[in-house]
């Protein structure tokens, strides 16, 4: 008999807040947090725009994992968030319990400001800028081990890379783990901070706002991005009902695609998304009105906003048209990877606090994108089951069910 | 007890490696004991064993080909090999019902490296940006999924060494869930310059460039270069469309420990796990396929753990272990690993163990000369840097099969 995935803690660090609530609260008032950034910056911009986190200074990292030189922002991140949500949890880490815990995390491009100290210093010392630490900092796989490591885990541990699909790729995989029996708990999430590559790239391709990225209207130009990291903690249900958990939702299954199109653009006709949600909602038996919100994928792109509306359209037909969904990328910015991983998060607290977080800068709504984006302000709502969608450079295409609990 | 619902068939095999573009003619050179890893100067003398003469347009006509990175272009070849053999194309399968698990930790790293320096010297502006999109982790997976019209998935691991045997392990389990009806599993590690550079600062490898798995010797390992691929399908999709089965993935299962002390320890679940999983004993296999690679702590933490999965049957089954061939291909090492059991349980024998002349651990059975095997399954283990542990339990294609 196949288990039931539960969700037994969360935690976010976004520009929007680094506690559940404080993120939830200025998700639902509309505040978008994309500005001018103070902590990261390239010489050939006068001024970026994105959305920073400000992490306490408890989430610092000791000197010896984090030193002035080789700082390890995206680590940062992620035991960050990590920490939250297992605090959430209150896991009990006995030993038999931690042997039967793993994690799976997910990034776009995890540690490239290493990369980026590398080639800072190549102009002058050639060669010698590589040291005997790189290859290690460098490995985006440390982002889940150095979380095992914290925890004392001895489950499997799994660095999923699947673009900005990232955050629903770790769900999926962790989800699939629990299911195979090769785990009984499985901290997922996902991490990726601001990095000149993506910003040079995007500018260079056109697809970088110029201003604040507005999902859904007419007169959007593009991404703004963000960093962030979100981490679930995914219980088989058995178990987590037998120790007492408490248990916020849960995973209810996953539908994959890849559009195999492009190397950044999407398949314009929708069919890689529209097959993702379908494989989605069949795989566990999720009926077409059950779904209450549809967490987006919206970076506020000409092609992507549109092919995804197009999906909806192709499944839900008018119905698309009415059910609340929405783009938190359009307060927090684009966090890549850890972009899906933060929207299941806000997810659950839709789901907890019945209640639909906006898209925020829609001034003139596109006549293609006839939705309900929620635009402005959250809103109360019946929420029970939601749709997490993603989509990322390579064509692949992920949607999470996220389901709540009574 | 994690568990496979059902056997897996290995319809397809594509390999490029320094000792050959078969699997036929690398598992004959293992066979002759042959080592690809000679003392690259350039490097300060450590074992290097780069593919000579690699020409992708050889193996794979394919867009855009020259624009990717070696990596790349290495998976797209291994890939196209697969393929063919499995005679899979899309005639044959709709490209919505094939996928791809790509395993890559390092395959975007001299994209990254070269786009970035370029950035710092020449700007934005000036800067091809077209290598963005190309610097990503999982960009190399991206590439070969476009090639051949992968549509059912495309997703990365970046699990370093065990990144192919989990690749093994979640194909499995999403080609039972029906997200494809086959899966194309990609792992590749280039020797391009930087990528040397960089392995070569971090110390694991041996000075000299001599490579000694499991020896007392042990003083690192060398850089290999490889790229291997299979095609995996459920077994009755297999069966149904009259294709040929290598082997069958059976078992899988994967661990961690942090502490160098517990390292034995996790690998050792993981065996047991893959074992279980597949619902076999140690009594049933007719081999082990390690990960040894000369770095000693590494290897004596895998003999130690093999020691304590086989027990009583420590000293029959044969441990073999191709690094000391091949050289160290992280990505890559454990496909190779597992096709070199494919054809060790195929033809019934075990190659050497390049370079092992003084055990360190005592009471395995180490393969020091070509033997013969048993019929049975075959144990291929994995052990990452970082306490990463993953193992695979794989079954021949003769009677024993998928029955199970």
């Amino acid at each position: 008999m196949a288990r039931r995935v539960a969700i037994t803690g969360c935690g976010v660090v976004t520009p929007a807040g680094c506690e559940l609530e404080l993120f939830w609260d200025s998700l639902m008032r509309g505040e978008c947090m994309l500005k001018p950034l103070r902590t990261f910056a390239f010489r050939d911009f006068d001024s970026l725009i994105g959305g920073e986190v400000t992490l306490p200074d408890a989430d610092f990292l000791p000197a010896s994992i984090d030193t002035d030189r080789y700082r390890a922002r995206c680590l940062e991140l992620a035991l960050a968030a990590t920490r939250r949500a297992v605090a959430q949890a209150a896991l009990p880490f006995d030993l038999a319990f931690r042997e039967r815990t793993g994690a799976v995390i997910g990034t776009t491009l995890g540690e490239e400001r290493q990369v980026g100290d590398l080639s800072d210093r190549w102009g002058t010392v050639g060669e010698g800028a590589i040291d005997a630490g790189f290859l290690a900092r460098s490995d985006s796989h440390r982002l889940a081990s150095v979380a095992a490591e914290r925890y004392g885990l001895g489950g499997p541990v799994v660095l999923s890379a699947a673009a900005c699909s990232s955050g629903n790729a770790a769900i999926a995989t962790a989800y699939d783990l629990i299911q195979m029996g090769a785990a009984d708990c499985m901290i997922a999430g996902a991490a990726d901070t601001l990095v000149r590559s993506i910003y040079c790239g995007f500018f260079r391709m056109g697809a970088l706002s110029k201003t604040v990225c507005r999902p859904y209207d007419k007169n959007r130009d593009g991404v703004s991005f963000g960093e962030g990291a979100g981490v679930l903690v995914l219980e088989d249900f058995e178990s987590a009902r037998k120790r007492g958990a408490r248990i916020y939702a849960e995973v209810a299954g996953f539908g994959v695609s890849n559009d195999a199109h492009h190397i950044t653009a999407p398949d314009p006709s929708g069919n890689g998304f529209m097959r993702a949600i379908k494989q989605a909602l069949a795989t566990t038996g999720t009926a077409l009105e059950a779904v209450d919100y549809v967490s987006a994928h919206g970076t506020g792109t000409q092609y992507s906003d549109l092919c995804e509306v197009r999906a909806l359209y192709a499944i839900f037909g008018e119905r698309a048209k009415s059910i609340p969904m929405s783009s938190i990328k359009s307060m927090i910015g684009h966090t890549n990877g850890a972009a899906s991983a933060i929207e299941a998060v806000a997810c659950v607290m839709a789901m907890t606090h019945q209640a639909v977080p906006p898209t925020v800068n829609v001034t003139e709504q596109d006549p293609e994108c006839v939705i309900d984006c929620v635009p402005g302000r959250g809103r109360a709502a019946k929420v029970g089951t939601c749709l997490n969608l993603s989509a990322g450079f390579g064509g692949f295409n992920a949607c999470v069910v996220l389901r709540g609990v009574s | 007890m994690s568990t496979l619902s059902a056997p897996v068939a290995i319809t397809g095999v594509g390999v490029l490696t320094p000792l050959g573009d078969t699997p036929d003619l690398v598992f004959s050179a293992l066979c002759e004991g042959r080592t690809s890893l000679s003392p690259a100067a350039e490097y300060g003398g450590i074992g290097l064993a780069a593919i000579a003469d690699f020409e992708a347009t050889k193996y794979a006509n394919v867009r855009n080909l020259r624009m990717y990175n070696r990596t790349t272009r290495l998976a797209i070849c291994a890939a196209k090999l697969a393929l063919t053999e499995a005679r899979i194309d899309p005639a044959t399968l709709p490209p919505e019902e094939l996928g791809l698990l790509m395993a890559s930790t390092y395959g975007h790293l001299d994209v990254l490296i070269e786009y970035d320096r370029s950035l710092v010297a020449n700007g934005v502006q000036r800067t091809n940006g077209a290598l963005m999109p190309l610097a990503i982790p999982s960009a190399p997976g991206a590439m070969v999924a476009l090639a051949f019209g992968a549509k059912a998935f495309s997703m990365t691991l970046s699990d370093g060494g065990s990144s192919s045997l989990d690749a093994m392990g979640l194909a499995a389990r999403w080609l039972a869930d029906g997200r494809a009806r086959a899966c194309l599993v990609v792992s590749a590690f280039s020797a391009s310059p930087d990528i040397v550079r960089v392995v070569s600062r971090a110390g694991m490898l041996a000075p000299t460039g001599a490579v000694h798995p499991f020896d007392v010797r042990g003083s690192g390992t060398g850089v290999g270069e490889a790229a291997v691929a299979f095609v995996l399908e459920r077994s009755q999709d297999a069966s149904a469309r009259g294709a040929v089965s290598r082997g069958y993935v059976c078992g899988y299962g994967a661990t961690f420990a942090s502490r160098p002390g517990e390292h034995a320890g996790a690998l050792q679940r993981a065996a047991k796990e893959a074992l279980g999983s597949a619902g076999r004993s140690v009594d049933d296999l007719a081999l082990v396929s390690a990960g040894a690679s000369g770095v000693r702590a590494l290897d004596s933490v895998e003999g130690r753990a093999l020691s304590a999965v086989l027990g009583s049957r420590a000293a029959q089954v044969p441990v073999m272990a191709v690094k000391g061939a091949l050289g160290e291909t992280l990505d890559a090492s454990g496909s190779l690993q597992v096709l070199a059991a494919l054809v060790a349980l195929e033809k019934r024998t075990v190659p050497p163990i390049v370079g092992l002349g003084e055990p360190e651990v005592q009471g395995l059975s180490y393969s020091t000369q070509q033997a013969s095997a048993r019929e049975g399954a075959a144990l291929v283990t994995a052990l990452s840097r970082d306490g990463a542990c993953s193992a695979i339990v794989l079954s021949g294609a003769g009677r024993e099969g998928a029955a199970r």
